[in-house]
């Protein structure tokens, strides 16, 4: 056991020296960005802003996105209630994501890269890497929530007490630490880092997903979902502890798992199974096109499962809107008035979410590009008759068809399930959904054509197109919470275009993005044609 | 005899960084020229102009006589090129990869592949994320010796590869060479460079600091002498030619340049020799040199 772990603290130190500069970006972030906005929220409380936000947030697209609350009454709503209403989940999404990357990064990613192996060589145990870096993480995340308890204090508002503070902060730290063991677990099974972060990237998509589903249907069950334990606890109003222990216990579990695992496989391996694979070439893999489409695959089949699985649970919300309606007499009436049915709402509403991480996806594809270009995997290529343009257009054009039919699988899912769960009473048919769906293709244009900008000119500024995604996804997501000013809701891509079927299509601006993403990717073609290949340095 | 590769006053910088200054040389038809200098001299860089990896800043590159930028499409059909650093993709085997650059690079004999997988001893059907750093550097072999080209530009093509197969890759290198092609070899591996090359290129510093043929450099430089003579042997001290002058009775060595050879050993008669041996400097003493002047 010594063995296995032996000086572990000493790479402990070493990491927390290290990443001591990421470390106080990531809590300032995190931590402010789940803190800090007490004084929004309390200009929102004003006049009959609370009890305004508490019959919108009863909107089922809305606490499939950002949760439930257990007030019942207007008069309950506090604050304090509503902060935690609205921004726990996120947040504590927030935490899991950045501690899925780090854990990752430091562990698997490190092996690939062949760092591990000259660790080893020194008088270091075999699994002390694995767990300085989970030391690491549950630092930080314990700073984290200290951090943003500290804060929440501070702020000193009635109605988010000292105890719920508390309760908040743990709540988002620990839902960092079970982002980090998810993390540590599939480090192990897969069998390389990249796959490891998208399949643990792609639990927790499912998971709030999943969320989304028992939240609007019946609250109790999304107590089953290590993601419903972070936003469960309730701060401020019921002040639950008990899901801070189950995840503490699930966290351990999974912990003890992940060490089982890694002591069981070679450096390098995982356990999903290699198989001898063919010594010559298939016809359909001799080509910069097949070669290309190849190396996207596992990553694309994945994505495209996560939107179609995204699609149908969102889908299946539809089946009890009509029931939430009879229940609750103010939203109906809202709805009446204003002409527009719940579920059209609800469609706009995800849509526009659903095709934010559509985005994502021809992002991930275009980047590939220069991540072969760094590795050096394309300099023999770069020797034969294969242009550039085949290259850049090559990945271009899966990175759309890959938009497209990310497109289709995430409105088609949700169309598909929710017209069949409404059944006889459907106002809606598949067409509208898939309508709803490509009305904002520019969109994913758009973000396709700023990675292949950044490609051609800058390509080692391409991570942050996903930053720009991130923030017009915040952006489009606090829409519907916060009143924000439209010149403001207009740096995000997306807030230019209206959303159906709520609103109707506007042709002009669909035509317009389009025509201003091809020409970015021509743009983008320009720089990569003349430029440098990066080779390793 | 035609130029295949043509460099002249070369430039290229990173940043602020000057990595290439000044590089000239040919590469002749059916050629083998070596291409030597220590680290971070400028070899690579000079390779991947030549190949429209980077673009350069100034100065003239053709190869065929077409510039290897705006023509890179037409040259690159009839050249092979194998990095120092064979980088694969994992989830592909090798077997999968050496068929996918022959058909990209077009032109390719399954027969000789065949061949070649056989004498290299690589197992086709493993994932290369399995590969030795050494199986990598084959499968990157294989692809560009499978293919017909007139022009094979290798950056340090054997490192990583035990001598038997270092071997086995030198031998091909010489049947490549008696059909005639012309054949750029980047390498540490003096003896390598100096079993296969016509003709040698020094590079340090991004310059070029001496080309010629191996009896050309060694022209240029010192060879060891010994020389034991009846009478007084220090009168050679003074002699031209004669540097690093060290007796002991009436033996002495010192070294001599080679261009002032004859006029030594006319000097040395007049002593009466009893014993003269000249021995010519190895091509790591040229390099030694180089690398250290
Ligand atoms: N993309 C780049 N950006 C910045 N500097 C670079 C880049 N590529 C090469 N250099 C620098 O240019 C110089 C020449 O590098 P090059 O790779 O050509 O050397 P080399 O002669 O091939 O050396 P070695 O024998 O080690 O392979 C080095 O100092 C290197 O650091
Ligand atoms: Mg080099």
């Amino acid at each position: 056991m010594k063995e296995k772990f032996a000086r572990w603290d000493i790479l402990f130190l070493q990491y927390l020296k290290r990443d001591w500069k990421k470390i106080i970006f990531w809590i300032l972030g995190v931590g402010l960005f789940s803190g800090a906005f007490v004084p929004a929220f309390e200009e929102i409380a004003k006049g009959q802003g609370l009890a305004g936000m508490f019959e919108t947030l009863q909107n089922p697209a809305m606490i499939s996105m950002v949760g439930p609350t257990p007030v019942e009454t207007t008069a309950d709503y506090t604050i304090g209630a509503m902060y935690a209403h609205e921004m726990l989940l996120f947040c504590g999404l927030f935490a899991m994501i950045m501690a899925v990357l780090h854990v990752i990064g430091h562990t698997r990613k490190e092996e690939d890269l062949g760092l591990t192996e000259l660790v080893r060589s020194f008088q270091i145990g075999r699994q002390a890497n694995s767990l300085a870096a989970m030391a690491e993480v549950v630092v930080i995340n314990v700073l984290l929530g200290l951090f943003i308890s500290g804060l929440l204090i501070v702020f000193n508002v009635d109605t988010i007490s000292v105890q719920g503070s508390f309760l908040f902060g743990a709540s988002i730290g620990m839902a960092g630490v079970i982002g980090a063991v998810i993390g540590l677990v599939m480090a192990q099974i897969m069998p390389a880092s990249s796959s490891a972060t998208g399949s643990a990237l792609g639990i927790v998509g499912l998971l709030y997903i999943i969320r989304a589903g028992t939240d609007v249907s019946n609250v109790n069950f999304s107590m089953f979902n290590p993601l419903g334990w972070t936003y469960l606890t309730y701060p401020f109003t019921d002040n639950n502890w008990l899901p801070i222990i189950y995840a503490l216990i699930f966290s351990v579990m999974m912990a003890i798992l992940a060490f089982a695992l890694e002591g069981g496989r070679d450096m390098g391996a995982g356990y999903l199974p290699e198989r001898e694979g063919r010594g010559n070439a298939k016809r359909s893999l001799l080509s910069v096109r097949g070669l290309f489409i190849k190396l996207n695959k596992g990553v694309t089949i994945g994505w495209l499962i996560g939107f179609l699985i995204m699609g149908a649970a969102y889908g299946s919300i539809y089946g009890d809107m009509q029931t939430f309606l009879e229940s609750n007499e103010m939203m109906k009436q809202m709805f009446a008035q204003s002409g527009v049915s719940i579920e059209e709402s609800f469609t706009a509403t995800i849509m526009m979410v659903m095709i934010a991480l559509v985005s994502i996806l021809p992002i991930v594809i275009v980047n590939k590009l220069f991540a072969e270009e760094s590795r050096q995997h394309l300099s023999q290529l770069h020797a034969t008759k294969v242009t550039r343009g085949q290259f850049y257009w090559t990945t271009i054009g899966i990175a759309v068809i890959a938009g497209l039919i990310g497109t289709l699988l995430a409105a088609g899912g949700l169309g598909g399930t929710a017209v069949s769960v409404m059944g006889d009473s459907a106002a809606m048919d598949i067409s509208d959904f898939l309508a709803a769906g490509y009305n904002f293709l520019p969109s994913v244009l758009f973000f396709t054509a700023l990675a292949a900008l950044a490609l051609g000119w800058a390509p080692r500024l391409g991570k942050i197109v996903y930053a720009y995604l991130g923030y017009s996804f915040i952006l489009n997501y606090f829409d519907g919470i916060l009143d924000l000013p439209e010149w403001f809701l207009k740096t995000a891509v997306q807030s230019w275009i209206p959303q159906m079927p709520m609103d109707s299509f506007d042709a002009p601006v669909f035509i317009t993005i389009t025509i201003i993403s091809i020409a970015l990717m021509i743009i983008g073609y320009l720089g990569y044609s003349r430029r440098d290949m990066v080779e390793g340095a | 005899m035609t130029e295949i590769v043509k460099i002249k006053e070369l430039q290229k910088k990173f940043g602020k960084f000057q990595a290439l200054s000044d590089v000239t040389f040919t590469v002749g038809a059916g050629e083998v020229v070596g291409f030597i200098g220590p680290n971070g001299a400028g070899k690579s860089t000079t390779i991947r102009a030549l190949l429209g990896i980077i673009k350069r800043d100034a100065g003239k590159a053709e190869i065929f006589g077409r510039d290897v930028w705006k023509d890179s499409l037409e040259i690159h059909k009839r050249i092979s090129y194998v990095p120092g650093d064979v980088a694969l993709w994992g989830s592909l085997t090798g077997g999968e990869i050496i068929d996918l650059f022959m058909k990209l690079h077009g032109g390719g004999d399954k027969q000789k592949r065949d061949y070649l997988i056989k004498r290299f001893e690589l197992d086709p059907k493993k994932k290369a994320k399995g590969y030795s750093k050494g199986n990598r550097q084959k499968v990157g072999l294989i692809a560009a010796l499978s293919v017909d080209s007139d022009l094979y530009i290798f950056d340090e093509p054997t490192s990583g590869l035990d001598p038997l197969m270092e071997a086995v890759f030198q031998e091909e290198v010489e049947r490549i060479k008696e059909t005639g092609k012309s054949i750029l070899l980047s390498s540490h591996i003096l003896s390598e460079v100096e079993r296969l090359a016509d003709r040698v290129v020094i590079i340090r510093q991004g310059e070029i600091v001496e080309s010629g043929t191996l009896d050309e450099l060694r022209h240029l430089t010192r060879s060891a002498v010994t020389l034991a003579t009846e009478d007084d042997v220090s009168g050679m001290e003074s002699v031209e030619g004669v540097h690093d002058f060290i007796q002991k009775d009436n033996q002495a060595t010192f070294s001599a340049d080679n261009k002032y050879i004859n006029d030594i050993l006319m000097e040395a008669t007049k002593l009466g020799v009893k014993k003269f041996e000249a021995v010519p400097p190895t091509l790591e003493d040229l390099f030694m040199r180089h690398y250290e002047g």
